[in-house]
């Protein structure tokens, strides 16, 4: 953490920098060095255990790194600081969860006004006709007053989108969003995935899901062991992977 | 037979409802609700905040409160009643009155108690909940308040009825101390009549009874009528009628 992240060019987003982090002897992230534009959507992909995860929950912090640092907003989020700075800065990073983690305890519109108005001081009228409009922009206007408990899978996880633009953040990052999903729902949330792409929102993805990444990345990170091994535009590593893991990695998902 | 228990009603009621008031210090049923009130109002807060101590990340607030709950746990109520009954005047040379050493040994005791079952409902949970709160950007009681709570304590609703309805019983335990509660009220009416101690301590037994059931009804019906609100698969798994309170008594 003692590495100072240099500012960052105005049309960075995000930028990892020398990132290490070790669970005890084990070394979850090896010097992770990458970045990612503002307006560009990065998928990670990489076989299980590689650390994809690990990575995108160092970006906002749900993970500590031991060296390195990670810079948003000209910030670094892993530099010592009190508490509500650090809050400040979560609340402009999206994140969605594989297992989408909405509040059962609150209606479906609460669960996406309840942040605005606690954390950023919104007042309730305004968040929530904001949360209505973010609810038909993921199609569910009509289950506002639904309970979690009562939506299936992918309208829960649109929600948990609707739930993370709430707060207006600059970037937002998916860890795995349709893996917890019964196949025939993944679909409605990679629709509302691209769409957000097309907006020009800044994407960071964990995803399996290789068609997504084919339409919708402008790059690719392929990691494996928690190193980068491999960053490219989706057609380059879709069509001519330069790593051997790669390789590898792309000949197994044929099969 | 039930001619004695209407004699013993009819003479002896305002005793045992009220104690000697006017002329002596409020007792009977009137001051054990209010020692169970008091008790129960403030042994849920404490006991918030002590699970929140016992899941802080600070030391100097984990192993305090950790020790005192272990002590707590390991004691007969009954000891620590006499214990603060004969040690706080001592320490504090202050005639302490027993009704509020009574009053604070069940709030330590039973907040003690309770302190497990709110952090039980916390930690079990999971991470999830409070990464999606920080990820939201609230902070570590903001999200508490606002996210893991509510469901925490929902979730423990029948564990912390048969708390309440315990800590109802323990006000019994006063009579140690000369707290003149009802318990106190029926032994002194017991105490005059001498010949019939089967029907002075039914009808204590009855009132206590009562007591109890009334409050597992009430905790019932606010549990049913959340569960109504927050109807799902999730909650239809376990609907409240179901799980008829484990509240008998889990008598600690």
């Amino acid at each position: 953490m003692s590495t100072s992240v240099s500012e960052p060019k105005a049309a960075t987003a995000i930028r990892i920098a020398d990132v290490c982090k070790n669970y005890g002897d084990y070394q979850v992230l090896k010097n992770i060095n990458a970045e990612v534009a503002r307006g560009e959507v990065v998928v990670i992909c990489g076989p299980s255990g590689s650390g994809k995860s690990t990575l995108i929950r160092t970006v906002n912090r749900l993970e500590e790194i031991n060296s390195g640092g990670i810079s948003f907003e000209g910030q670094n989020i892993h530099a010592p600081m009190r508490g509500s700075e650090l809050n400040k800065l979560r609340s402009r990073i999206g994140f969605v969860f594989q297992s989408f983690n909405l509040f059962p305890h609150l209606s479906v519109v609460d669960n996406v006004s309840m942040s605005p108005i606690r954390v950023k001081g919104v007042s309730a009228d305004v968040a929530h006709d904001k949360a209505l409009k973010l609810l038909d922009r993921v199609g569910l206007a009509d289950k506002a007053n639904s309970y979690p408990g009562q939506l299936s899978g992918g309208q829960q996880q649109r929600v948990a989108i609707a739930r993370a633009l709430a707060m207006e953040p600059p970037v937002m990052l998916f860890d795995e969003p349709t893996s917890a999903l019964d196949p025939e729902m993944v679909g409605e949330v990679l629709s509302v995935m691209k769409s957000l792409a097309a907006e020009g929102m800044t994407m960071l993805c964990v995803t399996h899901e290789m068609g997504f990444a084919r339409d919708v990345a402008d790059r690719i990170w392929f990691i494996d062991a928690g190193e980068i091994l491999e960053t490219a535009p989706p057609e380059d590593f879709f069509k001519n992977p330069r790593h051997p893991r790669a390789q590898r990695f792309l000949a197994d998902l044929r099969h | 037979m039930i001619q004695d228990f209407i004699n013993i009603i009819n003479d002896y009621w305002l005793l045992l409802l009220i104690g000697q008031y006017p002329n002596g210090p409020l007792g009977g049923l009137a001051n054990t609700l209010i020692l169970s009130a008091l008790a129960i109002a403030l042994a849920f807060p404490v006991s918030i905040l002590m699970a929140l101590a016992r899941l802080s990340k600070w030391r100097l607030l984990r192993w305090p409160v950790t020790g005192l709950v272990y002590v707590t746990r390991g004691v007969p109520l009954l000891m620590l009643i006499l214990w603060c009954y004969f040690v706080i005047p001592l320490w504090t040379g202050a005639d302490v009155p027993s009704f509020l050493i009574m009053l604070v040994t069940l709030v330590i005791y039973q907040g003690a108690f309770l302190s497990e079952v709110v952090r039980a409902g916390i930690v079990s949970l999971g991470q999830g909940q409070m990464d999606a709160a920080k990820a939201l950007g609230h902070g570590h009681m903001s999200a508490m308040r606002f996210v893991i709570l509510p469901q925490a304590l929902y979730n423990m609703i029948p564990s912390m009825i048969s708390t309440f309805v315990s800590t109802i019983k323990d006000t019994t335990l006063g009579y140690v101390i000369n707290v003149p509660d009802l318990t106190f009220a029926a032994s002194q009416v017991n105490n005059q009549l001498l010949t019939q101690p089967f029907q002075v301590f039914l009808i204590l037994a009855v009132v206590y009874y009562i007591l109890c059931w009334s409050l597992t009804y009430v905790a019932n019906s606010i549990e049913r009528r959340i569960t109504r609100r927050r109807a799902g698969p999730r909650n239809a798994r376990l609907p409240a009628e179901a799980a008829p309170l484990k509240t008998i008594t889990e008598q600690l």
